[in-house]
């Protein structure tokens, strides 16, 4: 800061933001090309954002993933966390695209759908890169901007506008929220990097004492809004409901864990002073939102209603790992997460394929039978559901084990006693659909979509849980890797 | 002294306008309003020596965004009594959270973190500060890389709104001139015998 020398001076280490910088490139060159592109041919913009996701996680991989090397100032990070958090959107966007393939042929403007994705994936990328709340927030928005027009790609279907417009005015009161809580954090810090926040906090005067609480209470609400943490998830059910269905199975997926990396960040880097306090309102917070999720979840008749109660549950699970605050805790969260990511993508592509006469198997009705006509299909579904229930030894499973585990190690038992209770109360609505797959009879004709990309998705992902559920280790030791600084 | 006296007259009519906003009863008046607001927050940016953010605010936010704003109210046709409906309904909790916000926000500042020193006390810079150049060179260069997220933010606007808005009709009849230009003298006449 002290000496900017004037022409802009080449950043040191620019190249660790290669990925970012050609994830950009291509998705504006797909942009362009998609101009060129005939209806019949869209497909192949597809494929091409595909590839641009490839590209990325080559260009990712290759970097030194070893040691945090900082870019632009200090404002950019590369560390084990953020490789390790940009593989695994890498990883979602992609399983969305494969299962929006067939989902969105029909659509006006299907080019634009998948630049838009790639644009999100960015933003999400930058996100968990952030070393400051001016990066953490561009990145946000960049990816909520983009999540917001998907939700509302079928504009003329009424639930999808609706959602789109409830899921817009809902983000941008919590960006307001978390916005105004940075504004009392930097008054009283005059610094806005997490690093630089968490030194100022730990010699605050007490008169500082309440605004610093306050602004940390904002920043913490805008944060639980991006992820659906109870009280701030109401919009979550509608806006899984009414989005595309591959829409929603990415943004269960994708931004939680952009979201949970900053939350991680802020919490472990910027408030470290204020852990007394803030463990008192993740604790309330993650008391509400098992709860919440997981009853709510049982009244649901429509599938994506129930699996959006779901991922609330999920995410109060989530936050024990962020309420234990150990390296354990952490790394419990990271393994939660992408155990998370194939199951739940693995359900949602079974919704898409069912699909009858241009309607969508939702409801959960529709699932009545399935044993008897696609037992394939209908054994997929069943572990998938199991594993979400978190059944022994399949991949769910060892994702709960690692959050209470850590929970436990740092002393909020009855948190974990409380989780627990509750995930059991959770396998309720899990097996009930594994109840209508195998033992009702059909009551509605089934219409699949026969397309081979995201049958093989079903399998690898069913495959994903049962081999993470039998070798748990390797998942496990990345992500402990991946906190290894905290 | 006198400073003061602005800041408070300046900051007074901000709430105030920004009440107006929310409980005007014609859109049209809350639009106005707005920019009422806009202009009060303005003042207040110049009172800071920030004179760029200034007369950025009013240049862009009153002469751009409120005017577009101003258009598509136009535009829409707002039922004043459905907008109402559930007002009493959302009294209760809403106004006990606004009311419980509002007391610790009064707490906070009240508090004293406005009697820190290096925060409170920024006096005024000297003329030959230029604020333009200033923001100029930081943010070309420290924030070059918020920046540059910020154009790629504005790029998915634009893409989002065409996206969202553009539809493809089939009932209207385009003129295509590469289609007329390349017409053939085969394409459009025929010769036909007649029996003389």
């Amino acid at each position: 800061m002290a000496n900017i020398t004037f022409p802009f001076p080449y950043p040191e280490h620019l190249g660790i933001m290669l990925p970012e910088i050609l994830l950009a490139v291509l998705a504006m060159a797909l942009l362009l090309w998609d101009l060129f592109v005939p209806k019949e041919k869209k497909g192949m913009i597809a494929w091409a954002a595909v590839a641009s996701c490839v590209v990325t996680l080559i260009a990712l991989l290759q970097l030194p993933a070893g040691d945090s090397l900082h870019t632009f100032y200090g404002y950019f990070v590369l560390d084990p966390f953020a490789a390790y958090a940009k593989v695994l959107m890498i990883a979602a966007t992609v399983l969305a695209i494969f299962l929006s393939l067939d989902f969105m042929k029909d659509e006006q403007n299907v080019g634009e759908y998948y630049c838009l994705m790639l644009f999100a994936l960015l933003g999400m990328m930058f996100m968990v890169s952030a070393t400051n709340f001016v990066v953490m927030y561009l990145g946000l928005e960049l990816m909520a901007l983009c999540v917001y027009v998907l939700v509302a790609y079928q504009r003329d279907v009424l639930r999808s506008s609706e959602a789109g417009l409830k899921y817009f005015i809902l983000g941008a009161l919590s960006s307001g929220m978390l916005l105004y809580g940075l504004s009392f954090i930097y008054g009283v810090t005059t610094d806005f990097m997490f690093a630089g926040i968490g030194e100022a906090l730990r010699h605050v005067e007490d008169g500082s004492r309440l605004a610093v609480l306050l602004g940390m209470l904002f920043i913490i609400a805008g944060l639980a809004f991006k992820v659906s943490v109870a009280p701030f998830h109401m919009w979550t059910p509608d806006t899984y409901e009414g989005a595309p269905t591959p829409v929603t199975a990415f943004m269960s997926v994708a931004p939680k864990v952009a979201g949970f990396v900053v939350f991680i960040r802020v919490l472990a880097d910027a408030f470290p002073a204020l852990q007394t306090e803030y463990t008192t309102v993740l604790s309330v917070l993650a008391v509400l939102t098992i709860g919440i999720g997981n009853v709510a979840a049982i009244a649901q008749r429509n599938i994506k209603r129930m699996l959006a109660y779901s991922t609330i549950g999920h995410v109060g699970f989530m936050l024990l790992g962020l309420i234990a605050a150990t390296q354990e805790g952490y790394s419990g969260a990271m393994v939660y997460l992408t155990i998370y990511l194939f199951m739940n993508m693995g359900a949602f592509a079974i919704i898409v394929l069912m699909r009858r006469d241009g309607i969508q198997g939702e409801l959960l009705d529709d699932f009545a039978g399935l044993a008897r006509v696609r037992p394939g299909y209908a054994l997929a579904m069943g572990l998938l559901l199991f594993s979400l229930a978190g059944i022994p030894f399949l991949a769910g499973f060892w994702a709960k084990f690692a959050v209470f585990a850590a929970a436990i190690h740092s002393g909020h038992i009855w948190l974990a006693v409380y989780a627990i209770v509750f995930s059991v109360v959770g396998c309720f609505y899990y097996l009930r659909v594994v109840k209508y797959m195998y033992f009702d009879k059909e009551r509605v004709a089934f219409n699949f979509i026969e397309n081979p990309v995201m049958q093989a998705t079903v399998v690898v992902t069913s495959l994903a849980v049962v081999i993470f559920g039998l070798y748990p280790k390797p998942v496990m030791a990345m992500c402990s890797a991946a906190v290894s600084m905290f | 002294m006198i400073e003061a006296f602005f800041f408070y007259v300046f900051a007074a009519m901000t709430v105030l306008a920004g009440a107006g906003v929310v409980l005007a009863r014609n859109t049209m008046y809350s639009v106005m309003w707005l920019i009422f607001c806009f202009f009060n927050a303005a003042a207040l940016f110049f009172m800071l020596d920030a004179e760029f953010l200034g007369i950025i605010l009013i240049l862009v936010y009153v002469g751009a965004v409120m005017v577009l704003f101003m258009f598509v109210v136009m535009m829409l046709e707002v039922n004043k009594a459905r907008l109402r409906e559930g007002f009493l309904q959302y009294l209760p909790t809403g106004g006990m959270i606004a009311l419980m916000l509002l007391i610790e926000l009064i707490g906070a500042s009240s508090s004293g973190v406005f009697d820190n020193e290096k925060v409170a006390a920024v006096g005024h810079l000297g003329a030959e500060v230029n604020n333009t150049v200033e923001i100029g060179k930081v943010l070309y260069t420290q924030y070059l890389l918020s920046f540059e997220i910020a154009a790629v933010i504005l790029l998915i606007a634009l893409v989002g709104a065409i996206v969202l808005t553009l539809r493809s009709r089939d009932d209207v009849k385009y003129q295509n001139i590469s289609k007329q230009v390349n017409v053939r003298k085969e394409d459009r006449m025929k010769t036909v015998k007649v029996k003389s």
